[in-house]
């Protein structure tokens, strides 16, 4: 009864450190994968970028309505940046392709940025755009959560803003010409919006005082009348 | 260091368990067991019934022992009446003229004194069993208790239990808890890792008994305490796992935390006094090195990993607060979940719990398979899995907190 009952025990722990091991690989593998998956989207919405910019060149100021797709793509941008802020939280802010695919990601923000300057100014219409520069050094933006959701918020309320989310930390020649030419402090959470910087977060209210007037105005509204 | 970190020792001591219940299911001795074919013969057997205020369920309760397929002569029936309240002592009397039947009343003074003083009365038994007043026995339960003995090494057997005719789903929640148990049950007596001889319908031989003594009061588990010191003596316990006895169960949530409190309280109490020497102790195989210890894990486990879950949850509330502070609650509360696959979220933890709660869920279906037990799981096993997590810590931290401050608490 004794060798049975070590043979057994002996057993059960081989196959619970299999078991164990599998799921630690399962789990690996499940991440990979939608880094995998975050690559894909990031090299065709890189491609997607690439041709709006030809075609703008092409056309220069000729046919804004062709390429009004400039909307759709700060869009899927969003979307990339929801995923990659998903998977940071899950393999953490020092992993190596995070840390790759968040550098791709910024680049591409930036020139979603340009490209969004570039169309409003050729085709006579004037985005509402929020630069906003968080860090994820542990203890030095303690309201960072607060801003992001207030901006995803805002964002909610008037889907015509344009959210562009940088960590100030990553190491990038683009990113940091950008905070050089914005002339950003190390301060957060940070913000450019419609080319005024602004640094803390208080209360949503005074968060929005940064944005022109009436900008919110119909979805204010709505909102008191739900609350 | 994150909070989720605790988590990990539990669920690898948790999944260990069940995969050496698994491995030990499938061996040979196991199987035989499962094979194992009811009794012919038919040895002297005394059946004791300790009663105390049971006025509404005796009677089905002889009824069912009277109804065992078994030799009248064989199989004597004792009724002890322990100081009861209330019409239990006329109930009781109302059986004298059965030849099969003897009934004692006397002074309260704890179950175990009331199965003691049956036992005195079943001098010429070869083995002798109890049976709680509120539980109900299927006729062939006897005949497969006695297989068990045919090892001489075998000093007690124990039943499988589940819920008599369970309505409620608190009663089918601990339907399938007790179905869970035949299982476990079945599956370590192969290995003699028994550390309970539940009082509905377990039975001993009783040349044990005379040579171990009798029940003792053994912090209100006189049935653990008994199991314990047979143990300790070299003895087996063995597992009728066809033996089915159908048993009452508290029917509120406060009378649930009493009873529970009462057996987990008595656990720790004789495992950590007058039993301690076993744990840890080689010499008493699985019984000593990994159910007793795991016994005591689960105990310290479920109260930890409940505060645990309290703190992050206070944790994640305070938190969204300051988050979502001055923004409208209708943005808040609407859903923002999405069906995509890439945020389904697939941790370690998440996938760990599930495995470890699908083998939970085999051993309940295995459980039922192997006794035959009758009747409807679903509703149960999904009570199970909700509602014991949040019940359970309760009777644990009581039962912590009544073993550190020395409380003793009433049975009923």
């Amino acid at each position: 009864m004794k060798s049975l009952a070590t043979r057994n025990a002996v057993l059960a722990l081989v196959i619970t450190l299999l078991i164990i091991g599998s799921v630690v690989y399962a789990v690996n593998y499940l991440d990979r994968q939608r880094v995998a998956e975050l690559s894909a989207i990031q090299n065709q919405l890189a491609t997607d970028t690439l041709s709006v910019e030809t075609q703008f060149a092409l056309l220069e100021t000729a046919a804004c309505e062709d390429i009004s797709e400039g909307n759709t793509l700060s869009q899927e941008v969003s979307n990339l940046g929801e995923k990659l802020a998903n998977a940071e939280g899950r393999l953490g802010a020092t992993d190596e392709q995070v840390i790759q695919l968040k550098n791709q990601y910024t680049l591409l923000e930036i020139r979603d940025y340009l490209l969004t300057k570039r169309l409003a100014e050729a085709c006579n219409f004037k985005p509402t755009v929020a630069l906003y520069f968080y860090s994820n050094v542990p203890g030095a933006c303690t309201d960072c959560d607060r801003a992001s959701y207030a901006l995803s918020y805002l964002h909610d309320q008037n889907p015509n803003l344009r959210v562009y989310s940088f960590d100030y930390n990553l190491n990038l020649g683009a990113l940091k010409t950008l905070i050089a030419v914005e002339k950003v402090k190390p301060e957060f959470p940070a913000f450019v919006i419609e080319g005024k910087r602004t640094y803390g977060f208080t209360t949503i209210d005074e968060f929005k005082t940064a944005f022109p007037k009436d900008f919110f105005a119909s979805s204010t509204a709505t909102t008191t009348k739900n609350q | 260091m994150q909070l989720e970190f605790f988590v990990y020792p539990f669920l690898f001591l948790g999944l260990y368990f069940q995969v050496f219940l698994l491995v030990t299911f499938l061996s040979t001795p196991t199987r035989e067991r499962r094979e194992r074919t009811a009794s012919i013969a038919t040895p002297k057997v005394a059946i004791i019934v300790p009663c105390w205020n049971e006025q509404d369920t005796i009677g089905g309760t002889v009824k069912s022992l009277l109804a065992l397929d078994y030799p009248k002569d064989k199989l004597e029936i004792i009724l002890v009446n322990d100081g009861s309240k209330d019409n239990t002592k006329e109930v009781m009397d109302s059986y004298i003229d059965n030849p099969q039947i003897t009934v004692l009343h006397k002074e309260n003074g704890g179950k175990h004194t009331a199965i003691n003083a049956g036992i005195e009365l079943a001098k010429d038994a070869i083995f002798v069993g109890c049976l709680d007043a509120d539980s109900f026995v299927a006729p062939d339960a006897l005949r497969e208790i006695v297989s068990c003995f045919d090892d001489p090494q075998v000093s007690a057997a124990t039943p499988a239990m589940s819920v008599h005719n369970p309505r409620s789903l608190l009663e089918r929640m601990q339907n399938a808890e007790y179905i869970f148990g035949i299982a476990v049950r079945h599956v370590l007596s192969a290995v003699n890792g028994i550390y309970v001889t539940p009082g509905p319908f377990s039975f001993y031989r009783m040349s044990v008994i005379r040579e171990v003594g009798g029940f003792r009061h053994a912090h209100q588990a006189e049935d653990m305490e008994m199991a314990l010191r047979m143990q300790r003596a070299g003895y087996l316990i063995e597992n009728a796992p066809r033996a089915r006895v159908y048993t009452k169960v508290p029917r509120t949530i406060k009378t649930l935390v009493k009873q529970r409190t009462r057996w987990t309280t008595g656990f720790l109490r004789n495992v950590t006094q007058e039993y301690r020497d076993l744990v840890g102790n080689p010499k008493y195989g699985i019984l000593g090195l990994m159910v007793l210890p795991l016994g005591f894990v689960a105990v310290i486990g479920g109260v930890a990993l409940f505060l645990l879950a309290i703190a992050m949850i206070i944790r994640e509330i305070v938190r969204t607060y300051l988050i979502t502070n001055g923004i409208p609650l209708s943005y808040t509360l609407m859903p923002h979940f999405t069906l995509e696959g890439f945020y389904l979220s697939i941790t370690f933890v998440t996938l760990l719990s599930f495995i470890t709660g699908a083998a939970s869920v085999a051993f309940i279906i295995i459980g039922k398979r192997v006794s035959d037990t009758p009747g409807e799981l679903t509703l149960g096993i999904i009570g199970y899995a909700l509602v014991t997590g949040l019940i359970a810590p309760f009777w644990l931290m009581r039962s912590l907190s009544d073993l550190v401050t020395n409380t003793k608490r009433k049975w009923r």
